[in-house]
């Protein structure tokens, strides 16, 4: 049998929880004995504090540890909240990229995915994209969560979805390995699949990741036919830089609507772009507060940095469902203050943490 | 102070449809750290979409380029041009690049010669069998036709010296467009000189300039058909297996004197071939072999150097290169690692002197080594640092291989022959020539259009 939860933990998409009220009950859900995770409540024993009688503000969230390596090794079991029952209705594990080391798995209940579909069915609409236009989805499959709810999510808003598949960790082998052909080569598949698709079936919205519509911008023909048949982009997956985004919607792609979507298997979802920018405006993004919020922070000291200044993306997902708090994103980006009523921050302009070029070069005249 | 303080110059992309300016702006500072410009850094797309129009562009005949060549070399050399006097756009190059403001203007001067001479540099590599174009009568009747092994030319360009750019513009007389790549150490020169081909005639779809980051970098030399990367031993294991890049790799530039030369006699050429223009060229000798002891001409060459004067780069008697302070201490402290073993006849105690405004002079460096294969002898520095060894006819060429220019003082006609006919060694100069010796029209490291035409059998009825 499920246990009941706090009623705040179970509102409708819509209904925003008052933050405070919200984080209480969802400790009480995590770290009671009765409802919570084997995962939480084990390592609830070594947290030094007790999270349903401390922590009890968003602010709070921060006196949690890193706990991130652990989900490694957890069994994706473990993950799932005992209140559920015998019987937990999930509706699928998944797993991080593997950029760096093993994969780290996560559990998507069906409760959770359900309000999230709910949630970004609205984010299409109030960008204007049209309900019932067939999808293409060119974004990372199999055990990559942008997969799975791409597909949720423009079924709902959208009629039929066609996908192709995409497997974004040999790509990174490849590309680890220097074999540059090789990594061409897969990336051309995807596109001539893609390409194929375009041509011969009625597709009307395109997600897809920054490096692939880089790609299929190169072929003229495709340029045509997205003109022709496409009137919305979803990206997402990847980063995009602002002036590549300016220049697809002003030169490339001028009568398509475009829609960012800045996700995380971490998180278990994504914040979707803010609507009605000026074409000039960074990219904004908006995480569906309370459950998934960001902080921009110094990287260093983990503080806050002022509006409009760069700082490492802090996020938590804080749901019945999951509980992830504390989780620094190997993401830079500007904090940009957050719509009213709604948790932490907004960020703009997202990029990966600066790799530098070697300077240690010193042999040589250029 | 010689200058009020200005905002810093703005340097836009220069596409085909024009500047194009972005978000993304890198800030370009001079040797003591202080920002004198900002550079629109373009991204992949951009660089993809320009690369395919100037691919669709149309071919300008030869003597269009010419009579746009000649008036682009007036311009750049004279005008003012994106706000800038000459003299303005030299001290920038020099402030920035550390490099001595009279080599600037050197540059400047052979840039404008050497592009106004690109086309015949261009037809003294064709070969005499060859036809530069189908069009010629003499095609009738079967024939060798020069054709173009691809349309769009990228160039990833040098920060060393601003002469490097005297160069790419011959890809121009043979039907290609280019892209160029500027350096951030000196992105003022291909902007200049673009900006002058676009004002003398040049159509936007001709030739464009394309600053990026590494990924835009990578981009470019992906987008374009053919390539030229500046670079050391690095970009030489990148891509010297592939076909589609000329690589410019290290110079390592040498002179040998052997025992049927006296040293005392050339001592000039080997100072000037050290430290001409401030020691920072592909074509300023690295290390100099001499037959007999090399202790009494490294005595003599240390001498000769130490009395160059330490001054800001902009200053019209600066004769030594100029970094930030902390690159320069980088410099040394690699310098004395390497030069453990060695008899330092200048710098062994260091060769760093700052300026006292974040900004040091690269002050010479003499070192002699005790064998003609001593390692130390390859290692080439961006200043006036040379390695003087003792050689002898049993070390034969081996130690001369992988020289851009070696000068040689001998009446030896048969080594001269072998050191001519050995691949690694680009340029031989006989006799009192500096290694910096340079001449329109004289290849550099083969004729660019070697690596541009190809020779195609060609006959019609």
């Amino acid at each position: 049998m499920p246990l009941l939860a706090d009623k705040v933990l179970d509102l409708p998409f819509d209904v925003v929880p008052d933050p405070e009220e919200f984080i209480r009950a969802a400790m009480e859900w995590h770290f009671n004995p009765a409802t919570g995770s084997p995962f939480w409540l084990r390592r609830a024993e070594s947290l030094g504090f007790d999270p349903r009688a401390e922590i009890r503000s968003h602010h709070d969230l921060r006196r949690f540890p890193n706990v991130l390596p652990d989900l490694r090794d957890v069994h994706a079991e473990d993950l799932i909240a005992r209140g559920y029952g015998d019987r937990p209705d999930v509706a699928g594990f998944f797993e991080s990229g593997g950029t760096t080391g093993a994969p780290k798995r996560v559990v998507l209940m069906r409760e959770w995915q359900d309000r999230l579909l709910r949630f970004h069915e609205d984010v299409l609409d109030r960008h204007g994209i049209a309900r019932g236009l067939n999808w293409l989805g060119v974004v990372p499959s199999g055990p990559h969560i942008i997969g799975a709810l791409f597909r949720l999510i423009t079924e709902r808003h959208g009629s039929y979805v066609f996908t192709i598949d995409l497997d974004p960790r040999w790509v990174k082998k490849l590309l680890a390995q220097r074999r540059l052909s090789d990594a061409d080569a897969y990336a051309e598949h995807i596109i001539d699949q893609t390409a194929d698709i375009l041509r011969r079936q009625n597709v009307g919205a395109l997600n897809i990741t920054p490096p692939l519509l880089e790609r299929l911008s190169r072929r003229r023909d495709l340029v045509d036919l997205v003109n022709e048949k496409v009137r919305a982009i979803m990206w997402g997956g990847a980063h995009m830089d602002a002036d590549t985004l300016a220049l697809f919607r002003t030169e490339v792609f001028p009568e398509t609507i475009f829609l960012g979507q800045y996700g995380s298997t971490m998180y278990l979802g994504s914040a979707a772009e803010r609507p009605n920018l000026p074409v000039e405006a960074p990219c904004i993004f908006d995480p569906y507060s309370p459950y998934l919020t960001f902080e921009v922070v110094n990287p260093d000291t983990l503080e806050r940095v002022d509006y409009g200044d760069r700082g490492q993306i802090l996020a938590s997902h804080v749901s019945k469902g999951f509980l992830l708090p504390n989780n620094l994103e190997r993401d830079m980006a500007t904090r940009i203050k957050a719509l009213d009523g709604t948790v932490g921050d907004a960020v703009a302009d997202v990029a990966p943490v600066a790799t530098f070029e070697n300077e240690a070069v010193i042999e040589g005249v250029y | 102070m010689t200058s009020a303080v200005t905002s810093p110059v703005e340097l836009a992309a220069l596409g085909p449809a024009g500047e194009f300016r972005t978000r993304n702006q890198q800030a370009i500072m001079d040797v003591a750290g202080a920002q004198v410009a900002q550079l629109s850094l373009v991204p992949p797309l951009y660089v993809h979409r320009t690369v395919s129009q100037l691919r669709a562009a149309g071919v300008l005949p030869a003597d269009a380029w010419t009579e746009i060549l000649t008036e682009a070399a007036k311009l750049f050399a004279s005008a003012t041009i994106g706000g800038l006097t000459v003299g303005e756009y030299q001290r920038l190059v020099s402030r920035v690049g550390g490099l001595p403001i009279s080599t600037v203007r050197g540059a400047t001067s052979s840039t404008a010669e050497w592009i106004t001479k690109a086309a015949d540099t261009v037809a003294r590599a064709c070969p005499v069998g060859t036809a530069s174009d189908w069009r010629d009568p003499s095609t009738w009747h079967g024939r060798a036709v020069w054709a173009r092994r691809g349309e769009v030319f990228a160039v990833h360009a040098a920060g060393n010296h601003p002469g490097t750019h005297a160069l790419w513009p011959e890809a121009l007389t043979l039907g290609y467009r280019i892209a160029v790549r500027p350096s951030r150490r000196d992105p003022f020169t291909p902007h200049r000189l673009i900006t002058a081909l676009r004002l003398a005639g040049a159509p936007n779809d001709q030739v464009a300039l394309l600053p990026t980051d590494h990924s835009g970098a990578d981009a470019i030399l992906q987008a374009a058909d053919l390539g030229m990367v500046y670079g050391g031993d690095d970009v030489v294991s990148r891509f010297g297996a592939d076909p589609t890049v000329l690589i410019q790799g290290p110079g390592r530039s040498k002179i040998l004197i052997t025992a049927d030369a006296d040293w005392r006699d050339h001592l000039d050429v080997v100072v000037d071939s050290v430290a001409r223009g401030g020691g920072t060229g592909c074509v300023n000798a690295t290390a100099v072999f001499v037959e007999g002891d090399p202790a009494p001409l490294a005595e003599a060459v240390a001498d000769r150097l130490a009395r160059l004067p330490s001054l800001a780069p902009e200053e019209d008697a600066a004769a030594l290169p100029v970094q930030p302070l902390a690159s320069a201490r980088v410099v040394e402290e690699y310098l004395a690692r390497k030069a453990a073993g060695t008899r330092a006849w200048l710098g062994g105690d260091g060769i760093v002197d700052g300026l006292g405004d974040g900004s040091a002079v690269l002050r010479p460096a003499v070192h002699e080594l005790d064998s003609p294969t001593a390692a130390q002898a390859g290692i080439e520095l961006s200043f006036p640092c040379v390695w003087i060894a003792p050689w002898t006819p049993d070390a034969g060429i081996a130690p001369l291989r992988d020289s851009l220019v070696l000068t040689v003082m001998t009446r030896d006609g048969r080594l001269i022959d072998h050191l001519l006919n050995e691949p690694t060694i680009r340029n031989v100069y006989l006799g009192d020539q500096p290694t910096v010796w340079m001449a329109a029209g004289v290849p550099h490291d083969g004729y660019l259009a070697d690596f541009l035409m190809e020779n195609k059998a060609f006959v019609r009825s």
